[in-house]
């Protein structure tokens, strides 16, 4: 166990220092330095004055070795400090924590819908298996894999904000604003969770331990609800903590589509305006929590599993 | 539903009658034309349907140069957002340009990228994969652990990083699905590799002499062709959303060229005059994706089933291997 935390430990230091290193690198990448795209980002005004941008040049340290202003921008990036957009002239903290928040009760909100409808399907197609309900689940949820958010998103938009009036078309001013991202959000999610308990489910009910439940004496139900719901729940908890962690930036989509404040559509427009703090901001806090949900599901995983534990892990 | 099993020798219930150990010592080598040829024996009915409708997709989109019934640039400002007539079967769009040809040009985009890129991701994550489990050690540590931090980064998030860095593209394009597309592949491949490194035609093949690179391109990857195949068609849906999405973005395929996903947003603005216009490219990125989705997890079911029919208690029914999405 000790020897598995180290290895984690030391993959995680090394991966966020890889990224550190490449999203401090944005700015160098492209061509132009950098003291004149922030000055091109500010005034609209293709001839720059050179001695503007001499100033800006020593002002911001630009003239240094680069791993000095690596060590330099680290030093303050694991602060939590990117320094200021260039566009908005805000902190890039200021601009990254509401967005977080935002892009967290929105996955949030997708991914429980998407269990609360998972959960019982799964099992039903699962106690079916091989029937026409199971086959019209695995249907159903092939066919909620393959719907893209960006065609979903606007029909329902078309549908329960247009014509129907029931919901906002978007923005970000309450509990109902949530509603429709949260559903097209949820689709994709749901068809995956499906699929993960009805295999899950499946294993449970061929089980011995199983077998030995309904031979107890306990009923189908209550074999189901004791036995099955715990053991399916480690595949789809992992599903779970993998898809959170990749909508907390990876909504870019339903966060454009619905105008959401979140870390999608900030890290989205500070691509397009070329704002590079704000790029390398949201990219760390973005990556890193990654990272971090999916070593932290590692660890859980280890802890109510003992079998991984000591089994080589892949 | 039929669901039995149609190989003569496997009889339900029973553990079929086959000399285990002369088979693992006879490489089987599936040939994948065949196979696909052989067809929907035994899998269940969405397969075949999945097969029919990736068949007709891909052979209207192979004829579009020779079938489709307008030039997809002419524009006709007169006959803006039009509804389906004799002329424009699926009306027109803002700018008056025939919307099924629109389609049919824009599938040839989405489907070639999202293949591209799938073909990369598919080759790189076996080899990467194969030579991991082969050689252990260091390499498959690192290995290893890069996939594990490569497979939770939202493929999405990473695009837009290289967008930021080298501008949009075909190349940036490609290059953003191919950084974290390649670690299912190669995770697959390295679990199925050490199973099959234990066999005996393998090691019979390490006592001959071979090199081990032979060994793996020889023995390894062909016998773990028909899982990795089954996720190949599972990912290609997912790649196609995502290039749609990139599109829809406006950071993945650029004017004039136009795709399903730059389609669906030029229609953004006229949602309501003209909801189809809204609706036809993502329900062709639908389709396509729900057909290689019916393919990918019918492909994998037969794999479940005989290694189901080979356990002492084989229980009835299917399974379904299911390699997890990413959020788009």
């Amino acid at each position: 166990m000790v020897s598995f935390l180290i290895r984690r430990a030391a993959t995680l230091v090394v991966t966020l220092l890889v990224v550190s290193v490449l999203a401090f690198l944005i700015p160098y990448a492209g061509k132009g330095d950098t003291a004149r795209k922030i000055l091109r980002a500010r005034v609209n005004d293709p001839a720059l004055d050179p001695a503007q941008v001499e100033a800006l040049t020593k002002e911001l340290g630009l003239d240094r070795p680069l791993y000095q202003q690596y060590l330099d921008w680290l030093s303050h990036a694991v602060r939590g400090d990117f320094g200021f957009s260039y566009t908005s002239r805000t902190p890039v903290h200021d601009l990254v924590i509401p967005a977080l928040g935002v892009s967290i009760s929105l996955a949030l909100a997708a991914l429980l819908l998407a269990l609360v409808f998972a959960l019982p399907l799964g099992t039903w197609a699962a106690t079916a298996r091989g029937g026409k309900v199971d086959n019209a689940i695995t249907f159903v949820s092939q066919s909620s894999v393959s719907a893209p958010e960006y065609w979903i998103g606007p029909v329902l938009v078309l549908i329960f904000a247009r014509y129907l009036g029931w919901f906002p078309s978007g923005g970000w001013d309450g509990p109902i604003y949530i509603v429709l991202p949260a559903v097209a959000l949820s689709l994709r999610p749901l068809g995956y969770f499906t699929q993960v308990t009805r295999a899950a489910m499946s294993d449970v009910l061929g089980a011995p331990y199983f077998t030995a439940a309904r031979s107890r004496g306990l009923s189908y139900r209550h074999s189901l609800a004791r036995h099955g719901l715990r053991n399916s729940m480690l595949p789809v908890m992992t599903l779970f903590s993998f898809w959170f962690a990749g909508l907390l930036g990876g909504s870019v989509v339903v966060e454009v589509i619905f105008n959401i404040p979140g870390m999608g559509r900030l890290l989205y427009t500070s691509v397009l305006n070329n704002d590079v703090p704000v790029i390398q901001g949201a990219m760390m806090w973005i990556l890193t929590l990654a990272v971090l949900i999916n070593t932290a599901t590692d660890l859980l995983y280890g802890v109510l599993n003992p079998s991984i534990r000591v089994a080589s892990h892949a | 539903m039929p669901r039995t099993l149609t190989r003569p020798e496997q009889q339900p219930g029973q553990p079929p009658q086959r000399p285990t150990s002369l088979r693992s010592a006879t490489p089987h080598r599936p040939n994948v034309l065949s196979m696909m040829v052989r067809g929907a024996r035994g899998r269940p009915w969405t397969f075949s349907i999945g097969c029919a409708m990736l068949a007709l997709i891909l052979l209207i989109l192979l004829l579009t140069p020779w079938i489709a019934p307008h030039d997809p640039a002419t524009q006709d400002l007169t006959n803006r957002l039009a509804g389906p007539s004799p002329e424009h079967w699926l009306g027109t769009d803002h700018l008056g340009r025939d919307v099924l040809s629109r389609l049919m040009w824009g599938g040839r985009f989405s489907v070639t990228i999202a293949a591209i890129t799938l073909v990369i991701c598919g080759v790189t994550g076996i080899v990467i994969g194969a030579l991991a489990a082969r050689r252990g050690g260091w390499l498959d540590e690192l290995v290893m652990r890069t996939v594990d931090v490569l497979i939770c980064f939202p493929d999405v998030v990473i695009a837009l990083f290289l967008i930021a860095v080298f501008g949009t593209g075909y190349g940036t394009l490609i290059a953003a699905l191919t950084i974290t597309g390649w670690t299912p592949f190669a995770r697959l491949m390295r679990g199925l590799a050490l199973e099959i490194n234990a066999k005996d035609y393998v090691e019979a093949a390490e006592i001959l002499g071979s090199p081990k690179s032979y060994i793996v391109f020889r023995h390894v990857i062909p016998n773990a062709i028909r899982p990795v195949l089954a996720m190949g068609f599972l990912r290609f849906g997912h790649k196609l959303i995502t290039v749609g999405a990139l599109s829809y973005l406006g950071l993945g395929v650029q004017p004039p060229d136009s795709d399903w996903g730059a389609m669906l947003l030029d229609a953004q603005p006229y949602m309501e005059r003209a909801p189809f216009l809204g609706i036809l490219p993502g329900f062709a990125i639908f389709v396509t994706a729900l057909s290689v989705t019916m393919i990918g997890q019918g492909l994998d079911v037969r794999k479940i089933r005989r290694k189901r029919a080979l356990a002492p208690e084989p229980p009835p029914g299917v399974q379904t291997q299911l390699e997890v999405g990413e959020a788009v």
